[in-house]
């Protein structure tokens, strides 16, 4: 509806701004925190006995966990696999249908000025 | 001669990139924590053999690792390249694992690199050889590299785990400098193409891989054409294997890709994933490959999630002039990417979020590297 849409816009506005904090900015002050949580969390295994022995199905789950933006031997790897999504629903289908040159041509040169606006 | 000082860096992740970027950059460096926490620690197999055939193309490089393995020094040399160069890539990771930082090496060369790879040519891990042949050699033209020259030829397949597969590589050196792109209308989709492969496997196999995309695509655009390369006997490989890789090429020369190999690599490293993966069949592969294709077209920009941190080094090895790319959301190897270029290179991106379309602007002002190494003629 159309109060939603400016509360829309603006979150997206502040998104923005935080893209070149992610990449170039966040991340010292990222991994610091997260180096701390990590010492406290291990103070805290380490009272009950130690982490040395880590059943099995917990270990897969923390490497799981480590996989954000601080797991220094992560696999050197370019493919990035997103989630597959099922393309016979029709609704996914008309969301793409303008890439298409089957689909409506006007709406995509649109999309073209847009991008050329917004230098 | 001053005592040098080594770039200090932990951890094994984006090795490949930090040894491009200083080879090109002539920053040595000292990696540690390499694989320190794990059960095996030290480096991979796939990560000596990267220093192999680093030794090969370069001249007067110091590598030197440490005694348990989880440390190293790299002290690079003179990037030259040459002709008739031999690799095996083993078999723990892909060809496509070692031809994206050769294609970048080769480009600042002294002689065009001319090389025979030898190990996996598909797996699901790495990009394959028929998406480098489709689509990552075409994204050098936009940097002004001569496409004659530029060549990867698939004389052999070799599926996972065994391999056995050839590929041979040429890679022209630039004559002087890339040239700035300013890339970023993605066009509309006019045409899908793709290439099977199989292995020791019924020729069967290949069609029905065309089967299952076709009837995803037929949602969409009615020009799809898929080829199937069915190998048998030497050229086969030593495992049997099928995949396959798809491009979408756009109105405006964009190319998107998506590639995928059936699994049945038992992995020996770890013995924690014992229970085996379900083997796909033709029919799911064909779908699924469709599914990422189609996800990437969704997510828009001008290359692929695969190709973003290719696309940014280009961008920032340009001369200092201002390029401008546009990719879908970023990855988190596109995000590394960036950081890398800017601890090596010093060059900072300026990323704009483009709402209207769910994309990504960004800029920037190459770093003006050179090809040195090349004979003023």
């Amino acid at each position: 509806s159309k109060w939603k849409e400016s509360l829309i816009a603006r979150t997206l506005m502040r998104q923005n701004g935080n893209l070149m904090q992610l990449v170039y900015g966040q991340s010292l002050s990222n991994s610091a925190a997260a180096s701390q949580k990590e010492r406290e969390s291990s103070e805290s295994d380490e009272s009950e006995d130690g982490n040395f022995f880590i059943p099995k199905g917990q270990r897969e789950k923390m490497a799981d966990e480590k996989f954000d933006d601080n797991d220094i031997n992560a696999e050197d790897c370019s493919k990035f696999k997103t989630k597959l999504r099922k393309w016979s629903d029709e609704n996914l289908i008309s969301s793409i249908r303008d890439r298409f040159v089957t689909g409506d041509w006007s709406k995509a040169a649109q999309r073209g000025k847009l991008a050329n606006d917004g230098e | 001669m001053g005592k040098t000082t080594y770039m200090r860096l932990r951890g094994s992740r984006h090795l490949r990139q930090r040894l491009v970027l200083a080879t090109l950059t002539a920053t040595p460096i000292v990696v540690k924590e390499i694989h320190s926490d794990d059960t095996f620690p030290g480096l991979r197999p796939h990560e000596v053999s990267l220093f192999r055939l680093l030794e090969k193309i370069t001249d007067h490089s110091l590598i030197e690792f440490g005694e348990s393995g989880t440390e190293l020094l790299y002290k690079p040399g003179v990037l030259i390249g040459g002709k008739n160069l031999v690799h095996d890539c083993g078999l723990s990771r892909s060809i496509g694992y070692f031809l994206e930082p050769l294609i970048l090496l080769g480009l600042f060369g002294k002689k065009p690199l001319s090389i025979r790879l030898k190990g996996i040519t598909n797996d699901s891990k790495d990009p394959s050889v028929d998406t480098f042949r489709t689509t990552t050699l075409h994204m050098l033209r936009r940097f002004g590299v001569p496409l004659e020259g530029l060549e990867l030829k698939i004389e052999s397949r070799g599926a996972p785990p065994l391999g056995g597969g050839e590929v041979l590589l040429r890679v022209p050196i630039i004559p002087n400098t890339l040239t700035a792109t300013h890339w970023v209308d993605e066009g509309m989709v006019k045409r899908i193409r793709g290439i099977t492969f199989s292995t020791r496997v019924s020729p069967q196999i290949g069609n029905r891989m065309v089967y299952a995309v076709r009837g995803v695509f037929n949602n969409f655009i009615p020009d799809v054409h898929i080829f199937t390369d069915h190998r048998s006997g030497p050229a086969g490989g030593r495992s049997p294997g099928y995949g396959m890789s798809l491009v979408a090429e756009t109105t405006t020369g964009c190319l998107i890709s998506a590639d995928i190999a059936s699994t049945e690599k038992a992995d020996e490293m770890d013995e924690d994933t014992e229970e085996k993966p379900e083997v796909k069949t033709p029919e799911d592969i064909g779908i699924e490959v469709a599914s990422i294709l189609l996800g990437e077209i969704k997510q828009g920009g001008v290359v692929d999630s695969t190709h973003q941190g290719l696309l940014f080094l280009l961008c920032a090895l340009c001369p200092p002039d201002v390029s401008k790319v546009r990719v879908g959301a970023l990855t988190p190897y596109g995000i590394e990417t960036l950081r890398n270029i800017r601890d090596f290179l010093g060059v900072k991106f300026v990323i704009k979020p483009d709402t209207s379309t769910n994309t990504v602007i960004l800029k920037c002002v190459g770093s003006g590297m050179k090809n040195i190494a090349r004979k003023i003629s």
